[in-house]
């Protein structure tokens, strides 16, 4: 599996640099063999933790706060990239551009979408937009779970798609993904001024 | 036997190695430190127990009083008696709107940061100063009970704080001469305290309701590692915030009461809720004296004071009138005093007045779990720290939220202090299996054309972090960068927190979209952020640590902390003469009240010796010699001696004889 991935990393294009939810990379650093796994989409998140608590108490900050000024320079920018590593890999959608942008393939900011899930989309915008002005928390509400509800079918068609590296489908679901997201980051805004 | 006898002495010798470090726990109401001795960590014991309370008191000859001695001037000096200035720190005129009105003293100063009036308005302090003052007298304590100077602290800071609130801190520990060794989320503190004591593995809510803010942490526990999973609250939300409600609820026309009095009935509330956490009581009764000068009437020869509309019918508080009519005679009517008013607060009552507040934390409570993917029934426990949940009320409430009895064995109010040292222990050194992981509370980001904000680090991110993002120019020819750093969760920038505002210049000029600025936000393990801009066509580049929107700049830090030390005998003198002056006072007013009530216990020579010491006294407190005032107050000490030994006489005999004192004092005929 690792090896049909560029080992250099991905490029530095600034494009994809520019991505929402692509966590920075210090030095192209791998965040993969940083926490000593191979670049997958499967993750075994309680493999995974262990690991992160396992690193985090040898490179973490405070083990070294009585070392030279540049030790500790040093081991912040270690820690954070540990960090990093970890909030990309445990979220599946960051993980998933990750490997995405690895391939090279990278989403641009004026990505093609199907234009039948755009139009849906708009229209369910405009309704969550009417719902928030009227202060509808109960349709907000639903809205959200609706919404929710395509976020985890979305999400549960990737692991085939990487499984069949079918690197184009799995694209245009993180479109997508995009999209719902930033939906349901509208839904919580709105629940949090009611 | 021999081993026995080594020991102290070898632990002497380890005690001597080990670097003098302190947890600080700088509350809103109370103020503590703490540190690990041994294995476990201890609070720092002082005067009248471990806390300090987190009142500075300015006095007109330029003294500065800390904590308890302070507190007692709250009453007749309100405006230069500065308590929950945590409320104020880090935070501009335009957060302050909603609380101000109920604050005693007076606020000046701009939308960049506050200031407060005191001294008799001779000086203007900023909140960080007063922070400052009460981590001086920490200071002071833990030097004092640890025998030597303090080599570095943890200070905590309520999970919520945003970066502006966090560095004002850290400067406030740096003017009081600490080493702040790391600043640390207070419900992350507070785990680590019962992590260890109790070795508990699994995942937890801290929720943390303290004097005036909010915090709510979720954390895993594995074996040494703390990780936050998720935190929330209100950093604007705490106890206070109940004598507040208390009081509106009470008296409906707050507003029209002087400030003094509004202090006087806030303090009144904070009794009676504190009262009520008694489980014993279910009911207390609020009690305040109100100034003369208010508009009154009269009824049935009873005055009874007006708290109503000013100049329009009064709305009567005496708690035994309805809707304005006695419920029984008036001459009953004994709780209805001229110049007092009174009302019974049950702990329904209480739970009522709470509600509003308590919700706010219920919604929190709901986000950091969503936040954390986890659902209620997933938690092993949940932890109450702070003061404010000793309060049956609280406790009831999060019990019922959570649907489980929270865990409450470790004091709330020291808790956080405990956890902090045992931060501070591993900082320095020391062998504590301990690894915290902690988050960025409110996500961070950079306003973009329209007002709309990016966010470049999410909240509930783990620190040290760091992102990275490219921005391009919006318009042609465009050769400068307005940055603006702003954090909070809000859409737009104008409803986020202003963190700093910074410009980068020098880009060639090019057709819009073509110039580009890399933006690279990095935070340190103490939560704290620095943002650096690189133009990519010229690769020019500036950097700042973000220069606060609020609070002070590098600059007034240095002033102040050279100015601290230019002044620093002249502040010591100050202060100690401050204290003894408020000691003396005591002494006097005590003094005065035994010789008038036990007037049949003093001969003539005792009462003119007592009389002569104190002139003297009286004498020296005019002056500015703290020594002479404290030389007078033993002179007067030894001149009562006889009369004093006379009084605790009497008091042993009634006692034995088992009669009340008054009993007594009737027997010796006064």
């Amino acid at each position: 599996m690792a090896s049909q991935f560029n080992s250099s990393g991905p490029p530095r294009d600034p494009a994809a640099a520019d991505d929402r939810g692509l966590a920075p990379r210090a030095g192209g650093d791998d965040p993969f063999a940083l926490l000593g796994l191979s670049p997958a989409y499967d993750v075994d998140l309680a493999a995974l933790e262990r690991a992160f608590f396992e690193r985090s108490k040898q490179l973490h900050p405070d083990r070294m706060a009585s070392a030279p000024a540049a030790e500790r320079v040093a081991v912040l920018s270690r820690s954070r990239a540990l960090n990093d590593a970890y909030q990309l890999i445990k979220k599946p959608i960051p993980r998933a551009e990750y490997l995405l942008a690895r391939a090279g393939v990278t989403i641009g900011d004026n990505e093609r979408l199907d234009p039948a899930f755009l139009m849906e989309i708009l229209e369910l915008r405009e309704e969550l937009a009417e719902a928030r002005a009227a202060e509808n928390t109960e349709l907000v509400a639903r809205l959200q779970g609706a919404m929710q509800a395509r976020r985890t079918q979305a999400l549960e068609a990737l692991p085939g798609l990487f499984a069949a590296s079918d690197m184009k489908a799995i694209k245009d679901r993180l479109i997508v993904l995009r999209y719902i997201n930033r939906y349901l980051e509208e839904c919580d805004a709105a629940l949090d001024e009611a | 036997m021999l081993m026995q006898i080594a020991e102290p002495g070898e632990s002497k010798i380890k005690e001597a190695c080990k670097p003098r470090v302190v947890g600080i726990d700088l509350g809103t109401t109370n103020s503590l430190s703490a540190h690990v001795a041994d294995a476990a960590p201890e609070v720092i014991d002082g005067d009248g127990g471990p806390l300090v309370p987190s009142v500075v008191h300015y006095a007109a000859d330029g003294g500065v009083i800390v904590g308890r001695p302070a507190q007692a001037r709250a009453i007749e000096a309100p405006h230069d008696t500065l308590a929950s200035v945590k409320r104020l720190i880090g935070r501009g005129a335009k957060d302050l709107a909603a609380v101000r009105a109920m604050l005693p003293y007076e606020l000046v100063g701009d939308d960049r940061a506050i200031r407060i009036r005191v001294a008799g308005g001779r000086r203007v302090v900023s909140p960080v100063e007063v922070s400052a003052e009460i981590l001086r007298e920490l200071k002071a304590r833990a030097e004092a009970a640890l025998g030597g100077p303090i080599e570095g602290a943890v200070i905590t800071v309520p999970a919520y704080f945003d970066d502006a609130q966090r560095q004002a801190t850290r400067d406030a520990g740096r003017l009081a001469g600490l080493e702040v060794m790391r600043l640390l989320a207070e419900p992350t503190a507070a785990a680590v305290a019962y992590g260890l004591d109790r070795g508990s593995t699994g995942t937890y809510a801290v929720f943390d309701l303290g004097g005036g803010t909010f915090d709510v942490s979720i954390l895993k526990l594995v074996d040494g590692v703390f990780e936050v999973k998720a935190t929330g609250g209100d950093s604007a939300l705490g106890g206070d915030d109940l004598d507040r409600l208390i009081v509106m609820a009470l008296i409906p026309a707050v507003a029209d009461l002087d400030r003094r009095t509004i202090g006087a009935a806030v303090a009144e509330a904070r009794r009676v809720k504190e009262a009520l956490s008694d489980l014993a009581l279910d009911k207390v009764t609020f009690e305040l004296a109100v100034p003369a000068d208010l508009p009154r009437a009269g009824s049935n020869g009873i005055v009874h004071q007006v708290l109503g509309q000013r100049g329009a019918q009064y709305v009567t508080v005496c708690d035994r009138l309805i809707d304005g009519q006695p419920t029984s005679a008036a001459s009953d009517c004994t709780t209805c005093m001229p110049g007092r008013y009174r009302h019974d607060v049950t702990r329904a009552q209480l739970a009522e007045f709470a509600q509003p507040l308590l919700k706010r934390c219920g919604k929190a409570c709901g986000r950091v779990l969503k936040d954390a993917e986890l659902d209620k029934a997933e938690l092993d426990g949940v932890i109450l720290v702070g003061g404010s949940t000793r309060s049956p009320v609280v406790r009831d409430y999060v019990a019922t939220w959570f649907a489980r009895q929270p865990l409450c064995d470790l004091d709330p109010e020291q808790v956080v202090a405990l956890g902090a040292a045992v931060q501070a222990d591993v900082l320095a050194g020391g062998k504590q299996n301990v690894t915290l992981l902690d988050v960025v509370p409110l996500s961070l980001g950079i306003e973009m054309m329209g007002g709309v904000v990016e966010k470049l680090i999410h909240r509930n991110t783990t620190i040290p972090t760091g992102a990275t993002q490219i921005f391009t120019t919006y318009a042609d020819n465009q050769t400068g960068f307005d940055i603006h750093v702003v954090q909070g969760e809000r859409e737009t920038a104008d409803a986020c927190r202003s963190l700093a505002r910074f410009v980068l210049r020098g880009v060639p000029p090019m057709v819009a979209g073509m110039g580009r600025v890399e933006i690279t936000f990095l935070i340190d393990a103490d939560g704290l952020l620095k943002v650096m801009a690189k133009e990519l066509t010229t690769g020019k580049e500036a950097s700042i640590e973000v220069v606060p929107s609020y609070g002070l700049s590098d600059e007034e830090v240095e002033q102040m902390l050279i100015d601290s030390f230019e002044h620093a005998e002249d502040d010591l003198a100050r202060r100690n003469l401050a204290i003894e002056r408020v000691e003396a006072e005591r002494i006097l007013a005590a003094t005065r009240a035994a010789f008038a009530s036990d007037a049949a216990l003093l001969d003539d020579d005792v009462r003119a010796a007592g009389e002569a010491a104190m002139r003297d006294l009286e004498a020296a407190m005019a002056g500015t010699d703290y020594l002479a005032v404290r030389d007078k107050i033993s002179a007067l000490d030894v001149a009562t001696k006889p009369f004093a030994q006379l009084r605790m006489n009497r008091a042993i005999a009634a006692q034995l004889h088992g009669v009340s004192l008054d009993d007594a004092a009737r027997k010796v005929g006064v």
